[in-house]
């Protein structure tokens, strides 16, 4: 008996030794230094903290300003910022801006010789379509059941239905710049089973889209960009980004709508807002002051890091012989230069009285680009800087304050003169006054009614909105930009060459067309 | 009577006090069978029991054990086993058991260890290779893998100049891309992690480990080996042995001392070459050229000392094996401010306890590591800095490139790289601890039945501090408010082991000599982190660097917490049927909390037969050699270091206070949805072994070859998402696929067999080649995924994954050739190939050319010994390794010097290709970087005996004698990335020391 049970024991001993390890099975650990799905919602300033994810997506890179733990991959941080790479697929392949740097994928896009695997349009891409998949969730996330489900309060429930409809309004905005630079684009909204391929839509159906959700937005936000909504969704910003939809509306549907062009230009115009005495006040570090701004994306020297948007735009146009603190920085990066083209619209060149050509800088350069990667060839252009109206520097040198104007009352003038031209309504008056009112401003002589014409428009558009993003979209929708006008490295020579139409829309990223084989590449890529 | 002895037993454990047990001797002398020399430090076991002993410097050895009838056998590292059978032991009677040895390779003798034990080497089944201390790599060696470099075929030892620098080993090649490509290291039975912290505050994850507390380094390469360690075993195990207790007591001093000096630096113009390059190409920067003449890379270099000291306790008190080992080291690198020291303690102390039923082994280390680490920047800045510029302006300060109009600092040129050796700061300290205690008790009721039970820590304080004071160039280029900074960061982390196992050893006498070996165990281990980081910018003063936190303009502080489980049932079996057919087969159940519930839990087998064809009566007479053993073995692996612990789980990432978005006049703090793939799992390796190994000339020669295929599937990788689908634009997926395919040879050998005083050389000859290629990226229409960053532009990439090619191949644009030149002007259409023919250069004509990783491994040691002399030697080469030369693409080209801010120095390449603008993807930077060195050369002479010291030995060591290639950068093995750009530079070491003991 006494053997028998010693034995047990020491059985029973042996049995224990292998089993104490494997009792402790639990083998769920969740995150403890990450907010997980499951608890994110307890706590309701979630709600804007989310809301605000949506509008940094334009401003900086990813969760730790001005890098670190970035939102898309598979390209530098700073390179994969909103505004920088919708900035130089609008500039870089045109007659106004050049980049003197070698990085890979780059100098296509001065010479417009991209592949469909340039990491540029492949970033903007990814940029445009995550601000979609986030606008998306936040959509999913707070939908009127999964508020009731939470037991949300009823003051609640009404502020974040607005914070829905500026959802809705910045991804129609990237929706907007993904058919103004690739076309045909798979629509992807809230209801879309995600675990399913996106369906290609053509490239009339996303501008229906866009129209939709930017008139259903509408509704739901305030009628101005100011005071608690500045940098935020209103009322004028979907009058703006309607107009340029309409405006261009031939080019992307096929139909003109030239007179709804005039009308939501009209209604951005009533909306409020004035033109700014002071030119440079509007690309300058307190330029959110400035009450000709209807909507624009911040940046602050403290709080919104980043090495693309203004940080980018500002210091790469610094360069030879400029003097980097007249600019509010620490130091230039020597990369974006003036095409002779853009210094010559302005009647006396470089020289010019015109005040619009004040920023143009020629010390120690040529205006001819002999050479794109030699710095001191090509005029600079120092139109954007961190620099205060009192001329103070901004809170940073590294990182400017100034915001990026994306709409401003100039362009809805221009907007509605050239819809006014291509038979949008409106009155010749109105349209005369509008121009010349840039035009005075500006130092410039006022022109008279025979001499508003649509190459005029096109012309003065390169005047004034000189760098500001705008004019691949508008040399397409004058038919400038491919098959015909020529400047300077167009198609990879000095004196330029036209191209070949395809080149009017980017190409689908290779990278997209691999994990969406449903899709058709745009022509000719 | 069985009964009688568990009643004893038993009691015994109740009791818990020693009973008066009745034994007998076994002693005896093992002597080699050629000339009948006394052979010391043999292991004697007595199979069936823990009883066993170690010979002592003549050869004789004595053990007690139980009245009882055993068979005994005697081990050598060197030898071949000898067995004597039927030993009868009466009670207070000494019987004696005599050995002969024959010399041996030791591919084919003695004991290996295994996963969860040990195997006589005749028995292994799978491809296992072990190196003992006499093998290992001589002169100053900080960490530990750097033991075996060069000595196992197809183990890939990554170079590292910097001393201790950091840990890159490849076993078979690598099986991963996102995924860790390290082997799985354990120590004493114990796995141990070599990332996390260690990298972060040290240079190298196993640096607290003293290499001179190591008695033998085993890898295993084929599954049958690496099975039994589940979803960490895809890379390979190395296994390290720490040395234990010796026969008799004893105390051993060595001490060493040793200067190094550099031997190879990036090749810059001189003085005068740079000011014939300015004068013609920028003229206009003549003005700013400078007069000095400035070797700036000497000026960072030094001379570097170093001294180690090791003191051993070691003996043996009844049963009991004690060793203390006690380490001090002290080793600056040839670049100024570089320097490692270690104080290491490590206790193995093992005893029978029980009536000998219970062996207790425990194993405590501890050591404390203290890195300086030379400024990052350093080796770039002196690289980059004209050497027409002096070091000191004339009023004694630090010479910096300045406008010359302003006077003001350029921010874009380079800073005296003096000054920020003079100024910053970079330390980082290790306290790390490791320990296990460890009881096996060997059953009474059923002979050969024994369980293992282990619990193991292993404890890790690891800081890194750094100070940038306010007024270095660096600090004044910018916001001057944010000048002077400071950072901590303070990571601590505790992993513990449990675990369990029983071992049931039967003969089958039935079977012919056959025998049964089964292995069943559990574990549990638990990983805990906590990483805390601090850093501050804008310091009010500098007095305090990296000391103090004094009033600043901005700080970010980071708090993380990590945790990390796994759990593992594991068995094995081993099967020998009249001594000749070997049958192992293992299997792993793993579960890790890495990823989702679905995805948890990977069953990983592995079987293996062994045949050894010498055995067979029938051949036995007619091979022409012997020991010949055939092997085939098929197995599964995971790789479950996929470098994240919560990848599997949805979560939100708070921002920043520098990523706001502003809301009206708020700035609002972010929070992100992270994109994750529920799905994620291991990275799954299958791989088949084909080896075979065999003696000649009566085993004076041992010869191994394998041949392998291994295969990962489920590989990770970030692949692009569909537009709109996922909240990022790239996944972390198991979708692609990766194959290693090679074959390898190891010779060990007698090649002169002089006796005991003549002259005798023991050579050792291994050589591998490896071919990897990934086999797909798992979706069709996913040609390629660029990787490989440089310095030269930004976001800039060298390197690609592409299926049909080894991983990461380099991706260039092919240089054109006019007239056998290289063609060097024009535009990109006239230097470049137009792959595709649309008479455009762009990214559509990269092209695959090469890979970093050495197709062939070719290693050489040679020990030679006569009389009182010894001299040993290690020679390596790697074949078809390309390394892009990345100092030589960043500044080989003459645009550097018109470069708005200050010009800078050129690479020496320019004078080749004189290049007016950079080509950073040409594939004239991708070299070829073969090569062949001397590792290390050592001579030594030992007295025979010097009062009361025993045999005191004087050796001196050169390492990196010497390295042939035709590679034009630092080092032909300058980083396991294949891309050169500012390595460390490399060295030659002269080391010194003395053996004394007591």
């Amino acid at each position: 008996m006494r053997i028998m049970s010693t034995r047990w024991l020491a059985m029973g001993g042996a049995a224990l030794l292998l089993a104490v390890p494997a009792c402790n099975n639990d083998l769920t650990v969740a995150p403890q230094s990450n907010i997980t799905s499951g608890n994110i919602f307890s706590d309701t300033t979630s709600y804007r903290a989310f809301l605000a994810k949506l509008y940094a997506g334009l401003a900086v890179t990813g969760q730790s300003g001005p890098d670190g733990k970035p939102d898309i991959s598979g390209i530098d941080e700073g390179f994969s910022q909103y505004v920088r790479g919708y900035w130089q697929l609008q500039e870089l392949p045109t007659d106004e801006a050049i980049i003197g740097w070698g990085d890979t994928g780059l100098p296509e896009l001065n010479t417009q010789t991209w592949s469909a695997a340039n990491p540029f349009t492949t970033a903007m891409y990814a940029r445009i379509f995550y601000q979609v998949a986030l606008a998306n969730e936040f959509l999913r996330q707070t939908s009127d059941a999964q508020l009731s489900a939470r037991g949300t309060a009823a003051a609640l429930v009404t502020e974040v239905q607005g914070y829905r409809a500026e959802a809705r309004f910045l991804r129609a905005l990237s929706y907007y710049h993904a058919l103004d630079l690739f076309g045909n684009v798979p629509i992807v909204d809230e209801n879309f089973d995600i675990s399913k391929l996106p369906v290609q839509a053509a490239r009339s159906d996303v501008f229906a889209f866009v129209e939709k959700e930017l008139k259903e937005a509408r509704a739901g936000l305030p009628a101005r960009s100011t005071g608690s909504y500045y940098g935020r969704a209103s009322q004028q910003a979907v009058d703006m980004t309607l107009a340029h939809l309409y405006l261009n509306a031939k080019v992307w549907t096929g139909t003109d709508r030239s007179a709804d062009a005039l009308a939501a230009a009209s209604s951005a115009i009533a909306g409020g807002g004035s033109l700014d005495t002071s030119i440079p006040h509007l690309f300058q570090a307190d330029n959110n002051t400035s009450p000709e701004i209807l909507f624009s994306i911040p940046f602050d020297g403290n709080h919104t890091r980043t090495w693309g948007g203004m940080t980018y735009l500002i210091h790469a146009s610094v360069g030879d012989n400029m003097d980097a603190a007249a600019s509010g920085i620490d130091g230039g990066w020597y990369g974006l230069r003036l095409r002779p083209s853009a210094v010559e619209r302005y009647a006396g060149g470089a020289s010019s009285t015109d005040l619009r050509a004040q920023f143009i800088r020629t010390a120690g350069r040529t205006e001819d680009i002999a050479n794109v990667g030699s710095s001191n060839n090509g005029y600079a252009l120092a139109k954007f800087r961190n620099v205060t109206a009192d001329g103070k520097p901004g809170s940073n040198l590294t990182f400017p304050d100034t915001d990026y104007p994306m709409y401003r009352l100039a362009d809805a003038y221009l907007i509605y003169a050239e819809a006014f031209l291509r038979g949008g309504g409106g009155s010749q008056g109105t349209a005369l006054g509008y121009v010349n009112a840039l035009r005075t401003r500006a130092n410039a002589t006022p022109i008279g009614a025979a001499e508003l014409t649509l190459p005029f428009i096109l012309d003065e558009r390169g005047r004034e909105l000189l760098w500001e993003g705008m004019r691949r979209q508008d040399l397409i929708r004058f038919g400038q930009f491919s098959t015909a006008g020529i400047w300077q490295w167009k198609g990879g020579t000095h004196d330029g060459e036209v191209t070949s139409a395809n080149h009017d829309l980017y190409p689908i990223p290779a990278n997209e067309l691999s994990a969406n084989p449903t899709l058709k590449q745009n022509p000719g890529y | 009577m069985l009964r009688t002895v568990i009643h004893g037993a038993v009691a015994t454990m109740l009791a818990s006090a020693p009973l008066l047990a009745q034994t007998g001797t076994i002693a005896g002398r093992v002597l080699t069978a050629d000339d009948a020399q006394p052979i010391p430090g043999a292991q004697i076991l007595v199979l069936g029991t823990n009883a066993g002993a170690v010979t002592r410097e003549d050869g004789r050895y004595s053990l007690t054990v139980r009245p009882g009838r055993y068979t005994v056998r005697a081990l050598r590292i060197g030898f071949g086993a000898d067995t004597v059978r039927n030993v009868v032991v009466t009670a207070g009677a000494t019987t004696t058991a005599d050995f002969r040895l024959r010399p041996a390779a030791t591919a084919l003798s003695g004991i290996v260890v295994v996963g969860y034990g040990t195997q006589e080497a005749k028995d292994v089944t799978g491809s296992v290779a072990t190196v003992g201390t006499e093998e290992f790599n001589t002169g100053r060696v900080v960490s530990p893998e750097a033991l075996i470099r060069g000595k196992v075929a197809g183990v890939q030892v990554a170079d590292n100049n910097e001393p201790g620098g950091g840990i890159a080993v490849r076993v078979r090649g690598g099986t991963s891309v996102n995924a860790s490509n390290e082997p799985l290291y354990v120590i004493d039975g114990v796995p141990i992690d070599v990332g996390g912290g260690s990298t972060v505050s040290g240079r190298n994850g196993l640096n607290f480990l003293n290499p001179n507390d190591i008695e033998t380094v085993t890898v295993l390469k084929d599954a049958s080996a690496t099975a039994i360690y589940g979803n960490r075993g895809a890379n390979g195990v190395v296994i390290i042995t720490t040395k234990s207790g010796a026969s008799q007591p004893q105390v051993m001093y060595t001490g060493t001392v040793s200067g190094s000096r550099v031997v190879g630096g990036p090749e810059m113009l001189t003085a005068d070459q740079y000011r014939a390059a300015v004068t013609q190409y920028a003229a206009t920067n003549v003005p700013s050229l400078g007069s000095a003449n400035t070797d700036w890379l000497a000026a960072i270099e030094q001379n570097a000392g170093g001294q180690e000291h090791n003191l051993d306790f070691a003996g043996k008190r009844d049963a009991a094996l004690y060793r203390l080992g006690l380490g001090y080291l002290d080793q600056e690198g040839v670049l100024i401010g570089t320097r490692t020291r270690r104080a290491s303690a490590s206790l193995n102390y093992s005893d029978l306890l029980l009536n000998d039923r219970l062996a207790l082994r425990t194993h405590l280390r501890g050591s404390r590591s203290v890195d300086d680490f030379t400024p990052n920047a350093v080796l770039g800045e002196a690289v980059a800095f004209a050497p027409t510029q002096p070091i000191y302006t004339s009023t004694g300060e630090y010479y910096q490139y300045r406008d010359p109009t302003t006077g003001n600092l350029i921010g874009l040129a380079p800073n005296n790289p003096l000054e920020d050796l003079k100024y910053l700061q970079d330390r980082g300290t290790i306290l790390r601890s490791i320990g296990s205690v460890e009881g096996e008790y060997r059953l009474p009721w059923l002979q050969g039945l024994s369980v293992t039970a282990r619990g193991s820590f292993d404890s890790n304080r690891a800081d890194r501090n750094s100070f940038t004071p306010s007024t270095v160039a660096s600090q004044l280029k910018g916001d001057p408010t944010l000048a002077g900074s400071l950072s901590r960061a303070n990571h601590s982390e505790l992993h513990t082991v449990a675990d369990a196992f029983a071992t049931y050893r039967h003969d089958l006498p039935m079977l012919d000599r056959g025998s049964v070996d089964l292995t069943v165990g559990v574990s549990a281990e638990n990983f805990n982190g906590s990483y805390n980081g601090y850093s501050a910018r804008g310091l009010s003063t500098n007095l305090l660097g990296y000391n103090g936190v004094p009033t600043f303009k901005e700080a970010s502080p980071g708090v993380s917490v990590q945790e990390h489980r796994l759990r593992s049932q594991f068995a094995r079996g081993n099967l020998s049927l009249k001594d000749r057919y070997l049958f192992t087969a293992t299997v792993r159940r793993d579960g890790s909390s890495r990823f989702g519930p679905d995805n948890q839990w990977g069953v990983f087998p592995s079987a293996a037969f062994a045949w050894r064809m010498s055995e067979e009566p029938m051949l036995k007479d007619l091979l022409p050699v012997s020991d010949l053993k055939l092997r085939v073995s098929w197995g599964k692996n995971g790789n479950e270091s996929i470098g994240c612990n919560y990848c599997a789980y949805g979560s939100y990432e708070v921002g920043g206070p520098q990523a706001q978005a502003q809301l009206g006049s708020d700035f609002v703090t972010t929070i992100r949805p992270i994109a994750f793939d529920a799905n994620l799992h291991w990275e799954t390796t299958t791989s088949t072994d084909v080896g075979i190994d065999f003696g000649l000339l009566r085993n004076r020669f041992s010869v191994s070859i394998d041949g392998y295929t291994k295969t990962t599937d489920d590989l990770l990788f970030a692949v692009p998402t569909a537009a709109g689908t996922a909240l990022s634009n790239s996944v972390l997926t198991n979708i692609g696929s990766v194959r290693n395919r090679g074959f390898e040879f190891m010779l060990d050998g007698k090649l002169i067999d002089g006796g005991r005083r003549g002259f005798t050389w023991l050579a050792n000859f291994n050589a591998s080649h490896n071919s990897n290629e990934l086999l797909t990226l798992g979706r069709p229409g996913l040609t390629s995924i660029a990787t490989g960053g440089i310095a030269g532009g930004v976001g800039t990439n060298i390197q690609v994954l592409q299926p049909g090619q080894p991983v990461n191949s380099f991706f260039v644009y092919r240089h054109r050739e006019a007239n056998g030149k290289v063609v060097v002007t024009g535009p990109d259409t006239a230097m470049y190939v137009d792959v595709n023919g649309d008479k455009i250069i762009n990214t559509s004509d990269l092209r695959p050319f090469h890979s970093p990783a050495p197709k062939w491994i070719i290693g050489h040691t040679s020990n030679f010994s006569w009389r009182n002399f010894d001299a040993s030697t290690t020679l390596r080469a790697y074949l078809g390794n390309y390394v892009y030369n990345n100092v030589a693409s960043n500044l080989g080209n003459y645009s550097v010097l018109t470069s708005p801010y200050a010009p800078v120095n050129l690479s020496a390449s320019v004078l080749q290709y004189g290049f007016t603008r950079p080509q950073y993807l040409s594939d004239l930077y991708v070299e070829d970087a073969s090569f062949l060195r001397m590792d290390n050369l050592t001579v030594g002479y030992t007295f025979d005996r010097l009062g009361q010291v025993r045999n005191p030995r004087v050796f001196g060591t050169i390492q990196n004698v010497f390295t042939k290639t035709s590679y034009s950068g630092v080092d032909p093995t300058a980083n396991i990335n294949g891309i050169d750009n500012n390595v460390y530079p490399r060295s030659r070491t002269f080391v010194g020391g003395v053996t004394i003991g007591f």
